[in-house]
C-alpha cells in the first residue's frame, strides 16, 4: 500500500519535470526567435516604441545584458522568465504579465466552454451515429461533420453571427457583455451567456466534428468486441448495452485525441477571440501583433503553450477516470 | 454666472481701470449662460491611450481626455481667433515680441493648490523641452520668459514670429503643476497615470480595458461650471461595437476615428443624431503620398507631377473616405490660415501622366512597367490599407509598378525616418498656422532622421527663404502674400503628391450643447457642455 | 498501382472529392481567361450586390470583383497550400526515417523533439513567426511547414520501426546494402501510402492556416487569397455579406473536397479488418 502511494508520487514527479522541462524548452525558443528577427533585438524587444526613444533602447539593452555573450543573455532570459518576469510592454506602459493575467480568465471561460461543448456534443452524435450505422441520421451526421471539418473557423464564425445577430437578432454580435450592466446580477450572469454562445459554439464546432467521427469509428469498433456480443445475447437491451458496456471504452480514443487537440483548441482561440472581439489572449495577441509588441506575443505564446501542457494533464487524468485498467505510466 | 454678478463684475473691471478687456472674456461667460447642471456624458475612446497627461504623450486619445482634466492659456474658436482659457487676458507689444499674459487668480490645481504664473513658466521652460516635439521650436525663440507677479507670465522673443499667439493651447503648452513635477522624472512620475490637473473635470478611476471615468472638478475656477456631472470615455475594441454603442444610445458622442467611415455614413442620417466636422480646423490633417526627392526617377518633377496626375482623388474622397473628406490642392489646408488656392492645378488625366513619363524617358518594359517603387504600409487600419492598394492600382495604369510591403510601427518609424522608401502614405496636422505644421516638411534645415520632417528631402533655397521671412513678419497681409508665393512654388515643384483634406466626423446626441465651440473641438475642457432637455 | 487506382474509381465519397477539386484545379489554371485583367483593378461601384451590373458574386469596398478574386485566389491557395506541404513532407520524412531506423535513444530524443512542436500551439506559433519575420509567402511557407511537419514524422517514425524489422529489409541488409539505400530504396517505398494520404489532408489544412493568417492581416499583402477577401470584408458584414461569403464557400469546397481525396485514398491504399 505504501509503496504504491510513492510510485504514484515518483511517476508525479517525473511528469512534473517532464512539464517543466517542455516550458524551458519553450522559452528558450522564444529567446531564439527574437534574435532570429531581421534588426536590432534590442528594437524587436522594444516593440513599436522603440524607434525614436533611445532612452529606452539603452535600458531594455542593459535590463537583458544585450552586449553579452550568448550564454549569459540565454541564462538572464531565463531567469526572468523562472521568475515570471515576461518583459514590460511600453505600449501598454505594464509589464506583460499583468496584460496576460487580466485577459486568462476570459480566454479559460471561452476554451473550457468550447471543449465541454464539443466533447459532449461530440460524444452524443458520434454515439448516436454509432449506434445507427448505415442508417440516414448516420449518413446525416457524418455528413454534416464532414463539412464542419472543412469549414475555416473564422468564416464559420462570421456567417454565425450574420445569421443569429443580424438577421436573427437573437445574440449580440460582439464582445464580452453590454456595456452597462452590472456584473455580478442574474442579468449581467445571462448577459455574460448571450455573449459567450456564439464563440463557444463557433470554437467547438471544429472539435464536435472531430469527436463525433472519431467517436462514430469507436462505437463501431467496440460494438464488435466478444463481451458486447455476449451482453446482447444475454438479453440486455441497447440503452443498457451502449452505456455501460461500450460508452467506456469508446470514449478512450476520444479522450486521447482531445489531449492532442487541446493545442489546436487554444490556437482556435485567437481567431474566434479576434472574430467576436472577445478580450481573452487571443484578442490580446491580435493586438499585440497589429503594433508587433512582441513581449506581449512571445508572454502569450508561453503562457498557451503551459495551458496546452496542462490540458494535456487533464486529458490524461481523464483517461486515467474511465479507464482504470490503466496505470501510471 | 448670474447677470448681476456679471455686471458687477464689468464694473469692478472698469474700476480698476484695465485698459484691455478683450471680448473673449465676455464671450465666455456668455456661454456660461442658460446651461442645465447635470447628466454622464458617455463617449468612445479609441485606441485606449497608455497615459493621460498630453504634455508627456501627444497620442490624439491622450489628448482627447486630457483635455477635460488639463488647460493652457488660450484655446481657439474655428476660425482659430484666441479665447481665453487659464489666461483671462493678454496684450501682445506692437513690435510684436512681447506677450503677457493675465492669469485666472481662481485657477486651481485638483490637489487645491494654485495655479500661479510659476507653473507656466516651469512647463514652458523645463518640462516640454524635455518631452515635446514642438516646444523646442516655438518656446526656443523666447529670449526670456519670466513672472513679474503670480498671476503674470511674460514671453519676450528674440524676434517677432507671427504664429507665436497660436501656440498656447493644450496640445502645444498644457500647463503643469511644478509641485508635482519638479525634480523629479516626468516621464515616470505617476502622476501621468493619475493626473493632478486644473481642467473642469478629474479623474475619478481609470479602468484599463474598459474605461476612463471623470467627474466634475467642483473647485473649477469658472462658477457654476462644468454642467456636466461626469464624462466616461469607454474602450471599445471592435469598430462595429462602437457602431452599435452609438446607434441604440450607450454612448453619446463618437470622434475622430471612432467609427468606420461608412458606419458614419450611416449613422449620420439619424434623426436622433447629429453630426458636424468641425472642429478639427486646428489638426486639419492632408493624407498625402510622400515621393523621396533623392532617388532618380523620383528627383525629377516630371515624375511626380505624373503621379499627381495618375491618382483620381475624388475617388479616394468619395469611396474611401465615405465623403468625409475634400480634395487638396497643395500643402496648406483650405482651413489653415494663409491658404492660397491660385496654384499649379493637377487634374485626374491617366494621358497626361504617360506623357510625363514618356518625356523623361522612361520607357515601359514588355509588361509595362517603367519603374518599380516601394510603398511601405503603415500598420494604422483599413484606410490605409485600402488608400495603398487604390495608389498601386492607380500607378500600375501609367507604368508606375508599386510592390506594397508590411510593416509593424517600429520598422515603418525605422523606414521612414532613415528614407528607405520611395513612396509613403501619411498625413500630418498643421496647427493653425503654416509656421507650425506646414513649413517644417519643406524647409532645407529640417530634413532629419526623424518622422514628421523633410523626410522626403526637397530643397528648395527660395522657399527656404519665404518660410523664414514669414515666419517672422509681421502682419497678416505680409504673411498672407509671403505664404502665397511659397506655395505657388511647391505645389509646381509637387515634393509630395497631396491627396485629400481628411474630415472627421464627431456624431452626438442632438441634446447636446456648446459641444463643438473651437477649433480643437472634442479636444476641449466641455466646461460649458450640457444635455437639453 | 492499377487496383489502387480501380479501387479508388469505385470509391463514391473519394470520386465526389476528386470532380470538385479537379473542378477548382481547372478553375486556377483557366482564371486568367475567364477572369481576365487584375483582380485587384476597381471594375464597379463598391458594394455592388451580387447579380447587379454584370458583378456575378459583387464587388467590394473598392469596387473590385469578387469573382474575379476568387479565380486568380485559387492559384494563391494552392500554391501555398502544395509548397509548404512538400517542404513539411521533407523535413517529416527525414526527421521520421531517421527516428525510425535508427531507433534507441536518439530515435527517443527525436520523438520528444517532435512532441514538443506538437505541444505548442500550432496558429500561435504561425501568427509568431509571420509576424516576427515579417508577412510575406516565403515567411508563410515556412511557418506552415514548421507546423505541419511533426504529423508526418510520427508517421514515418511508426512506419519505419515496423518495417525495419520485416523480412526482405532484413535480407537486404545481409546483403550489404547501405543504410541510406535501404531507407530509400526498401523502406520508403513501403511507407509511401499512409505519408501520401497525410500529406494529402496536410495541404488542406496548410490552406485553413494560410486563411487564417490572412484573414488576421498576416497575408502577403500583394496576393490576392481567400483569407484576405474575408479579412478585408470583416467589418462590413452587414452591408456587404457577399464579400466575405463566396471566399468562405470558396475555401470550403476545396478543403472538403481535398479531405474527400485524402480520405479515399487512405481506405483504398490502407485497408482494414474493423473497417465499416
Amino acid at each position: 500500500m505504501n509503496l504504491q502511494w510513492l510510485k504514484g508520487l515518483g511517476a508525479l514527479g517525473v511528469r512534473l519535470g517532464k512539464m517543466v522541462a517542455v516550458i524551458l524548452l519553450i522559452a528558450i525558443f522564444n529567446f531564439m526567435l527574437v534574435r532570429a528577427a531581421p534588426g536590432d533585438p534590442a528594437l524587436v524587444m522594444a516593440g513599436q516604441s522603440g524607434a525614436t526613444d533611445e532612452a529606452f533602447l539603452q535600458r531594455v539593452r542593459a535590463e537583458y545584458g544585450l552586449d553579452q555573450p550568448m550564454p549569459t543573455q540565454l541564462a538572464t532570459y531565463l531567469g526572468k522568465v523562472v521568475r515570471l518576469d515576461l518583459g514590460y510592454s511600453h505600449r501598454q506602459q505594464r509589464t506583460v504579465l499583468s496584460a496576460i493575467l487580466e485577459r486568462l480568465p476570459a480566454t479559460l471561460l471561452l476554451t473550457l466552454s468550447a471543449f465541454a461543448i464539443s466533447l459532449v456534443g461530440g460524444v452524443v452524435l458520434g454515439s448516436l451515429a454509432g449506434v445507427r450505422a448505415g442508417k440516414l441520421s448516420d449518413t446525416l451526421i457524418s455528413l454534416l461533420a464532414l463539412v464542419i471539418y472543412a469549414t475555416p473557423v473564422f468564416w464559420l464564425g462570421l456567417m454565425l453571427v450574420l445569421l443569429f445577430s443580424v438577421q436573427l437578432g437573437w445574440l449580440p454580435a460582439f464582445g464580452y457583455q453590454t456595456i452597462g450592466v452590472t456584473m455580478g446580477t442574474w442579468a449581467g450572469v445571462v448577459d455574460k451567456l448571450t455573449h459567450l454562445a456564439l464563440p463557444a459554439f463557433t470554437l467547438g464546432m471544429l472539435y464536435l466534428a472531430i469527436y463525433a467521427r472519431l467517436m462514430r469509428s469507436s462505437i463501431i469498433e467496440v460494438s464488435h468486441q466478444d463481451y458486447v456480443k455476449t451482453a446482447r445475447a444475454k438479453g440486455a437491451s441497447d440503452g443498457r448495452i451502449l452505456w455501460r458496456h461500450m460508452l467506456r471504452n469508446a470514449l478512450l480514443p476520444v479522450v486521447t485525441m482531445a489531449g492532442v487537440q487541446a493545442g489546436t483548441l487554444i490556437g482556435g482561440s485567437v481567431v474566434i477571440e479576434t472574430v467576436f472581439a472577445w478580450p481573452g489572449l487571443g484578442r490580446l495577441t491580435y493586438d499585440a501583433v497589429l503594433q508587433r509588441d512582441y513581449q506581449v506575443m512571445l508572454g502569450v505564446f508561453l503562457v498557451l503553450s503551459v495551458l496546452v501542457i496542462f490540458f494535456n494533464w487533464l486529458t490524461d487524468l481523464l483517461y486515467r477516470v474511465i479507464d482504470p485498467r490503466i496505470k501510471a505510466a | 454666472m448670474k447677470k448681476r454678478e456679471f455686471h458687477k463684475l464689468l464694473l469692478a473691471g472698469g474700476a480698476l481701470g484695465l485698459a484691455e478687456f478683450p471680448l473673449g472674456l465676455t464671450q465666455a461667460f456668455a456661454q456660461g449662460t442658460g446651461g442645465v447642471k447635470g447628466g454622464t456624458l458617455n463617449s468612445i475612446i479609441q485606441p485606449e491611450p497608455p497615459i493621460l497627461n498630453l504634455a508627456v504623450s501627444q497620442l490624439t486619445p491622450t489628448q482627447t481626455v486630457s483635455g477635460k482634466i488639463f488647460l493652457s492659456l488660450l484655446t481657439y474658436d474655428v476660425n482659430l481667433k484666441p479665447m481665453p482659457s487659464l489666461a483671462r487676458s493678454w496684450t501682445i507689444s506692437p513690435d510684436g515680441k512681447t506677450y503677457t499674459f493675465n492669469l485666472e487668480p481662481k485657477a486651481k490645481w485638483h490637489d487645491g493648490k494654485p495655479l500661479t504664473s510659476e507653473d507656466v513658466i516651469y512647463t514652458a521652460m523645463e518640462f516640454l523641452p524635455l518631452t515635446h516635439p514642438r516646444a523646442k521650436a516655438i518656446f526656443g525663440r523666447c529670449e526670456s520668459i519670466t513672472a513679474p507677479d503670480a498671476h503674470t507670465v511674460v514671453f519676450k522673443l528674440k524676434e517677432p514670429f507671427g504664429p507665436f499667439i497660436g501656440a498656447f493651447d493644450i496640445s502645444n503648452l498644457p500647463v503643469m503643476p511644478k509641485h508635482i513635477y519638479a525634480g523629479t522624472d516626468v516621464v515616470k512620475n505617476p502622476a501621468n497615470l493619475n493626473p493632478i490637473g486644473s481642467g473642469p473635470f478629474k479623474l475619478k478611476e481609470w479602468v484599463r480595458g474598459s474605461h476612463i471615468h471623470l467627474v466634475r472638478n467642483d473647485d473649477y475656477f469658472k462658477p457654476g461650471l462644468p454642467y456636466l456631472d461626469a464624462i466616461i470615455y469607454r474602450v471599445v475594441p471592435d469598430g462595429a461595437s462602437r457602431a452599435l454603442a452609438l446607434e441604440n444610445g450607450t454612448v453619446q458622442l463618437t470622434q475622430w476615428t471612432d467609427l468606420e467611415l461608412f458606419d458614419a455614413q450611416r449613422l449620420s442620417k439619424k434623426p436622433n443624431l447629429a453630426t458636424t466636422t468641425k472642429g478639427y480646423e486646428y489638426f486639419a490633417p492632408i493624407m498625402w503620398l510622400e515621393i523621396n526627392n533623392r532617388t532618380a526617377p523620383l528627383n525629377d518633377k516630371r515624375f511626380r507631377k505624373a503621379v499627381m496626375h495618375a491618382i483620381d482623388r475624388t475617388f479616394i474622397k468619395d469611396k474611401i473616405l465615405y465623403g468625409f473628406g475634400k480634395v487638396a490642392t497643395g500643402p496648406v489646408n483650405s482651413k489653415t490660415k494663409y491658404y492660397e488656392p491660385n496654384v499649379t492645378k493637377y487634374d485626374f488625366s491617366i494621358a497626361k501622366a504617360k506623357a510625363l513619363l514618356d518625356e523623361m524617358g522612361l520607357k515601359p518594359d514588355a509588361k509595362g512597367t517603367r519603374v518599380t517603387v516601394r510603398l511601405p504600409v503603415s500598420p494604422y487600419g483599413e484606410m490605409v490599407q485600402r488608400t495603398c492598394e487604390y495608389i498601386r492600382q492607380s500607378l500600375a495604369k501609367v507604368g508606375i509598378a508599386v510592390v506594397l510591403e508590411s510593416t509593424d510601427p517600429g520598422s515603418y518609424t525605422q523606414r521612414i525616418s532613415n528614407w528607405d522608401y520611395e513612396l509613403n502614405l501619411s498625413w500630418l496636422y498643421q496647427f493653425g498656422d503654416p509656421a507650425l505644421g506646414v513649413t517644417r516638411n519643406y524647409v532645407s534645415s529640417n530634413i532629419r532622421k526623424i518622422l514628421f520632417t523633410n523626410t522626403v528631402g526637397y530643397t528648395n533655397p527660395q522657399v527656404d527663404k519665404l518660410a523664414d521671412e514669414a515666419a517672422v513678419a509681421v502682419g497678416d497681409e505680409k504673411r498672407q502674400a509671403l505664404y502665397s508665393e511659397m506655395q505657388k512654388i511647391i505645389v509646381d515643384e509637387v515634393p509630395i503628391a497631396w491627396l485629400v483634406e481628411m474630415e472627421f466626423p464627431t456624431i452626438y446626441d442632438k441634446r447636446l450643447q456648446n459641444l463643438v465651440t473651437s477649433a480643437i473641438g472634442i479636444h476641449e475642457s466641455f466646461d460649458t457642455v450640457y444635455f437639453k432637455g | 498501382m492499377k487496383a489502387v487506382v480501380q479501387s479508388f474509381l469505385r470509391h463514391p465519397s473519394g470520386m465526389l472529392g476528386l470532380v470538385i477539386l479537379l473542378a477548382v484545379i481547372v478553375l486556377a489554371v483557366t482564371a486568367p481567361i475567364f477572369f481576365p485583367g487584375d483582380p485587384w483593378d476597381t471594375v464597379a461601384a463598391p458594394f455592388t450586390p451580387p447579380q447587379t451590373d454584370g458583378m456575378l458574386l459583387g464587388s467590394d469596398s473598392l469596387g473590385r470583383d469578387i469573382a474575379s478574386g476568387i479565380a486568380h485566389g485559387t492559384r494563391v491557395s494552392l500554391m501555398i497550400g502544395i509548397t509548404s506541404t512538400l517542404v513539411a513532407l521533407i523535413i517529416g520524412v527525414v526527421v521520421g526515417a531517421l527516428s525510425g531506423y535508427v531507433g534507441g535513444r536518439v530515435g527517443e530524443w527525436l520523438m520528444r523533439f517532435t512532441e514538443l512542436f506538437q505541444t505548442i500551439p500550432a496558429f500561435m506559433l504561425c501568427i509568431l513567426l509571420v509576424a516576427i519575420l515579417q508577412p510575406s509567402i516565403r515567411n508563410i511557407v515556412i511557418a506552415i511547414a514548421l507546423v505541419s511537419w511533426p504529423q508526418v514524422a510520427r508517421l514515418t517514425r511508426g512506419e519505419f520501426l515496423a518495417l525495419k524489422e520485416r523480412e526482405f529489409v532484413q535480407a537486404a541488409r545481409c546483403q550489404g546494402e547501405s543504410p541510406l539505400s535501404l531507407i530509400v530504396r526498401y523502406i520508403l517505398p513501403n511507407a509511401l501510402s499512409p505519408i501520401i494520404v497525410a500529406g494529402s489532408l496536410a495541404i488542406a489544412s496548410a490552406i485553413l492556416i494560410e486563411s487564417a493568417l490572412s484573414f488576421m492581416g498576416l497575408g502577403d499583402p500583394n496576393l490576392m487569397s481567400w483569407g484576405f477577401m474575408i479579412g478585408a470584408a470583416r467589418t462590413m458584414l452587414r452591408q456587404a455579406w457577399w464579400m466575405s461569403f463566396f471566399p468562405g464557400v470558396a475555401i470550403l469546397l476545396t478543403v472538403l473536397a481535398i479531405n474527400l481525396v485524402g480520405e479515399g485514398l487512405n481506405d483504398v491504399l490502407n485497408p482494414r479488418i474493423s473497417r465499416q
